[in-house]
C-alpha cells in the first residue's frame, strides 16, 4: 500500500458532534474546556474552531443548554451540558456509533485474518 | 504578552473571524459567534501566544467554525436592501474600532451604577415634591438637601452592590435588569430637561409673557393692570407718577387683553408709571372709568377693579 494514513479531520468531522456530546455527558463544561478534554482522550487533532462551531450547532439545534459562570481572573466561562433532548441525542448517536463501528471491525477483522502482509 | 496585548490580539482577531463570516445572515453569525471573544480570550490566557499562532489565520479558523456549525456558504438570498443594511453593519460590527469600543464599553459599568444611583434618587425627588427646585447637587447644609445628599449615597452603595452581584443573571432576570436600567435612564430625561427651566419658571408667573427690556421690571398684583388715583376729595387723578420705597418706578405687569399708551418722556422713553395707564381692549370695547363712591375722609379709598363691573362697592 503507498499512502496508509487516513485523514482522521475527516474522519472526526462525521462523529464530532458525538465526541462533543460524550464528553458533555461526563461533565458541562465550556468551549475550551471541551477541546482539552477531547485532545487528552486522544483526539489529537480536534480543531478549536470546530468543537466551536459544533457547540453553537449543537445548542442552536436545542440539544444544549448554557449558562455564564463567572472567574476571578480571566473572562467569563460559558459552559454547556446537555438537556434531554441532547441526551437523547447522545444516546442515538452512540447506537448508531456501536453499529458502525461493529460493521468496521468485523470488515477489518476478516480482511487481516485473510491476507496479512 | 501582556494582558492588553492579549485584549487587542483577541478583538483584531475576532473582528477578522467575523468579517470572514459577514455573508452569512445575520441571526445565523449572531448565533455562531455570540460568545467568540470570551472563547478566544480563553485560548489567549491559556496560549500565551499569538492567536494566529495557536488557532492559524482567522480567515481559516472562520471556515473551519462555518463548516462545522453547517452554515451554508456564499448562496445566502434576502432582499438586496436589506442585505446591502447588514453588509454595512456588519462592516461596522466587525471593524476593529467597534471591536475596541464594545471591549471597553464593559470597563463603564461602574460609572453607570453610580449614575443610575443618582439618577434614581433625583427622579424620586421631583416624583415626590412636584415643585420643588431641583438643583443637580443639594445643598448638604439644608435639611432637605442633606436627606438628598444620604439618599444619593446610599442609593450609590446599594446600586454598586447590586452591580457586582448580579453579573451571571439568568436569561429572564438579566432582561429584566436591563429594562430597568433603560427605564431609568428615560425617566431621568424629563427631571433633568426640567432641572434646567424650572427656576425661571418660578419667578414668572404672571400673565406678563414678554416686557421689553425698555420698561422698569414690572411687578405683578392679583390681576392689577390699572391704577386710577383719586383726590381726597373724590375727583380722579391723572398723570400721577408712583414710586416704590426705593425710588423706583412703579409698573404693572402688563395686561395681554389690552393695548396700553405710555407717554414718551423727555428722553425718548415711555413713562409707564404714569397713572391710570391709557389702555384700549384688543377687541375694540372701550374700558370704562371706574365710577368709585368715596366713602367719608379718612377711611382709606381703593378704585375698584375697572374691569370687574362698573359699579363696584368700596373695600372697606
Amino acid at each position: 500500500m503507498g499512502q496508509p494514513e487516513l485523514d482522521t479531520s475527516q474522519l472526526l468531522k462525521g462523529v464530532l458532534d458525538l465526541a462533543v456530546l460524550a464528553v458533555l455527558a461526563e461533565a458541562d463544561s465550556y468551549g475550551y474546556d471541551v477541546v482539552r478534554r477531547l485532545r487528552e482522550n486522544g483526539l489529537d487533532h480536534v480543531g478549536d474552531a470546530s468543537v466551536y462551531g459544533t457547540l453553537r450547532r449543537l445548542f442552536q439545534a436545542g440539544a444544549l443548554n448554557s449558562y455564564v459562570v463567572p472567574s476571578d481572573e480571566g473572562p467569563h466561562r460559558k459552559y454547556y451540558g446537555l438537556n434531554p433532548r441532547g441526551r437523547k441525542a447522545l444516546d442515538q448517536s452512540a447506537h448508531a456509533w456501536a453499529s458502525f463501528s461493529k460493521a468496521l471491525n468485523h470488515l477489518l477483522n476478516g480482511r487481516s485474518n485473510g491476507h496479512d502482509h | 504578552m501582556t494582558t492588553d496585548d492579549q485584549a487587542s490580539d483577541v478583538a483584531r482577531y475576532a473582528a477578522a473571524v467575523r468579517a470572514a463570516v459577514s455573508d452569512l445572515p445575520r441571526h445565523q453569525s449572531e448565533a455562531l459567534l455570540e460568545d467568540l471573544e470570551d472563547h478566544l480570550r480563553e485560548i489567549a490566557a491559556e496560549a500565551g501566544a499569538p492567536l494566529t499562532e495557536r488557532l492559524g489565520p482567522p480567515e481559516q479558523y472562520a471556515q473551519e467554525l462555518r463548516a462545522a456549525y453547517g452554515a451554508e456558504s456564499g448562496k445566502v438570498q434576502r432582499e438586496p436592501a436589506l442585505g446591502y443594511l447588514q453588509r454595512a453593519l456588519g462592516s461596522v460590527t466587525s471593524s476593529a474600532w467597534y471591536q475596541q469600543l464594545r471591549a471597553f464599553l464593559p470597563e463603564l459599568r461602574p460609572a453607570w451604577w453610580v449614575l443610575r444611583a443618582y439618577l434614581v434618587v433625583l427622579i424620586l425627588t421631583a416624583a415626590l415634591s412636584p415643585g420643588y427646585n431641583l438643583h443637580p447637587i443639594p445643598n448638604p447644609f439644608s435639611s432637605r438637601g442633606l436627606l438628598e445628599t444620604l439618599a444619593t449615597i446610599g442609593a450609590v452603595l446599594f446600586s454598586i452592590r447590586l452591580g457586582r452581584r448580579s453579573h451571571p443573571l439568568p436569561p429572564g432576570r438579566r432582561r429584566l435588569a436591563i429594562g430597568a436600567n433603560v427605564v431609568i435612564a428615560l425617566l431621568a430625561l424629563p427631571v433633568l430637561a426640567s432641572m434646567g427651566t424650572f427656576p425661571s419658571f418660578a419667578m414668572v408667573e404672571s400673565g406678563a409673557p414678554e416686557q421689553s427690556s425698555d420698561f422698569a421690571s414690572p411687578f405683578s398684583l392679583g390681576g392689577v393692570t390699572n391704577v386710577f388715583p383719586y383726590s381726597n376729595d373724590g375727583k380722579p387723578l391723572t398723570d400721577v407718577l408712583l414710586y416704590d420705597q426705593e425710588g423706583r418706578p412703579l409698573t404693572l405687569a402688563r395686561d395681554p387683553g389690552r393695548m396700553t399708551d405710555y407717554p414718551i418722556g423727555a428722553d425718548g422713553q415711555p413713562i409707564t408709571n404714569a397713572y391710570p395707564l391709557n389702555q384700549r381692549r384688543l377687541d375694540g370695547t372701550p374700558d370704562l372709568q371706574p365710577r368709585v363712591a368715596i366713602p367719608p375722609w379718612p377711611a382709606a379709598t381703593l378704585p375698584a377693579s375697572p374691569t370687574a363691573s362698573p359699579t363696584p362697592s368700596p373695600a372697606r
